[in-house]
């Protein structure tokens, strides 16, 4: 009995683990990718879109954000809890508060293969730009025919250009005073060069000694200078001088021709740090978004396929 | 020094008075936006009505166009409009009776224009009709609509009770009148929402 337990339990454990069948997804077990990554807005945690889709969409309503203060989440799924995508809608707009205060311009647009059904759900302040008759309308001539075939990143990028088109139109949408990339960016550099300063602060600190003949803190190597190799050691001449006194002395030092040198290594380590600061910005250099707490009213329009 | 006995007593009386009058008019200031939350609320759910309503005439027109036999149900759809048009609730001044027999009246109507939405199955024509389908999606948007806005009063609804029925705050409430305000059924408006049959 005992030998065949673990064998049932492992069992068990693979068939109540979540790789074993696909996730039903809810408000609150979503991955919101938007606020990783401010350019990013299309959740697509099963990989239904292509990655070239997803892209083209982000793209869309990056401008889309930018010209106009439209706040979106995409989100492509297979299942969805109840098979209902409005609830979902719903419950996301709740929890992230979707849209601008200001212009309450949130909009969610979700799909669940699975379940095949779709919504696309309005902020209270897109209720005129994009009235629930235009939601239907958008959705029967421009995804459902795709959906039908099963051809999900025509259905999304083809929709999401629909609305996009639609919103365009609509002047009395404003883009956002506050730039949120920008914000992120500024400060992070900031942030990244008082690092560089601090580090480079503590580094000289840490070479300080105390002076021999006034004996403050201030006597520190000013200059080395190479002189020649001989028998496997660099012969060096350097240079310590105290800033306080002035006094200062001048050696010859020798080191292993192989081994690394204190400034070298120390220049390695900063010079890595940078690197490593700005191999990061230019990555993922762009902060996570946000949302504006703006809210929804149950407009918008859905439906199945 | 030594002040007079009645001296004692009159400042107690104003050290008292001070501190009443500077409690009740926090618990009072707390209690006025709380309460112009929920008429708020309240007036956003009747206009989400008023927008079904709305949607009324433009979706028996058509309805008509393609099913014009169906009298009964266009009868019954706009004498339920008009019944639930006429019913109308001051918030400042609402009772739990008021308030059922508004949620009875526009469940009527509810379930009028659930038999008006069945009845398109069985017109292939009407159900293609992409006037129809929007048609639809708006009232279907609207209902949605109705739910939030219900939902938001309750929950305004339920903060101002809690408000006003806690301690200290419920002596003033009782002082200066405010009443709690009664919540939705969840029950019946799920009983009203129309629903397609099949």
């Amino acid at each position: 009995m005992k030998r065949l337990l673990f064998p049932l339990l492992f069992i068990i454990c693979l068939l109540l683990s979540p790789a074993a069948r696909a996730t039903v997804w809810t408000a609150e077990n979503l991955p919101m990718v938007h606020l990783q990554d401010a350019r990013r807005y299309v959740c697509n945690p099963d990989c239904v879109l292509s990655a070239s889709a997803v892209d083209s969409i982000d793209a869309i309503l990056y401008r889309l954000e930018q010209t106009k203060g439209v706040e979106t989440i995409v989100v492509v799924v297979k299942q969805v809890a109840d098979g209902d995508c409005y609830t979902l809608g719903m419950n996301l707009a709740r929890k992230y508060g979707v849209g601008n205060k200001e212009q309450n311009s949130g909009l969610i647009v979700i799909l669940s293969t699975e379940d095949r059904r779709y919504y696309i759900l309005t902020g209270t302040g897109m209720e005129g730009t994009l009235p629930d008759a235009i939601c239907k309308r958008i959705e029967t001539r421009v995804m459902v025919p795709r959906l039908k075939e099963g051809d999900w990143d025509g259905a999304m990028t083809e929709g999401i250009k629909a609305i996009n088109s639609y919103i365009e139109g609509d002047e009395s949408l404003k883009a956002m005073e506050k730039d949120d990339d920008l914000d992120v960016g500024i400060s992070g550099l900031i942030l990244l060069v008082a690092f560089i300063f601090l580090f480079a602060f503590l580094l000289t600190y840490a070479n300080m000694s105390h002076c021999p003949k006034c004996g403050k803190r201030a006597y520190r190597r000013t200059a080395e200078k190479y002189l020649y190799t001989r028998d496997g050691w660099d012969y060096f001449q350097v240079v310590t001088a105290c800033y306080k006194c002035g006094y200062s002395t001048s050696k010859i030092v020798r080191r292993r021709h192989e081994d690394d040198d204190d400034g070298l290594l120390t220049g390695a380590v900063l010079g890595s740090m940078m690197g490593r600061g700005s191999s990061g910005w230019s990555g993922g250099g762009f902060g996570g978004g946000s949302f504006g707490g703006g809210s929804f009213g149950g407009g918008g329009a859905g439906g199945g396929f | 020094m030594k002040l007079s006995k009645t001296l004692k007593i009159i400042i107690a009386i104003v050290v008292v008075a001070v501190l009443l009058i500077g409690c009740g008019s926090s618990q009072y200031n707390g209690m006025v936006p709380s309460e112009e939350k929920v008429t708020t609320a309240w007036s956003n759910v009747e206009n989400q009505y008023q927008r079904r309503a709305d949607l009324i005439p433009n979706l028996v027109s058509t309805v008509k166009g393609y099913a014009a036999h169906e009298e009964n149900t266009f009868k019954e759809v706009v004498e339920a409009r008009a019944k639930a048009t006429q019913v109308t609730i001051d918030p400042t001044n609402m009772t739990p009776e008021k308030l059922k027999e508004f949620q009875a009246a526009q469940g009527e109507l509810g379930s009028a224009l659930g038999k008006l939405i069945a009845i398109s199955e069985n017109y292939p024509e009407l159900k293609a009709n992409q006037n129809f389908l929007e048609l639809q999606a708006q009232l279907e948007g609207t209902e949605n609509r109705i739910n939030e806005a219900r939902r938001l009063y309750n929950e305004a609804a339920q903060d101002y009770n809690v408000t006003i029925r806690q301690f200290p705050g419920v002596i003033f409430a009782r002082l200066f009148g405010f009443q709690t305000k009664t919540k939705f059924e969840a029950a019946e408006g799920a009983q009203n929402a129309p629903k397609v049959e099949f």
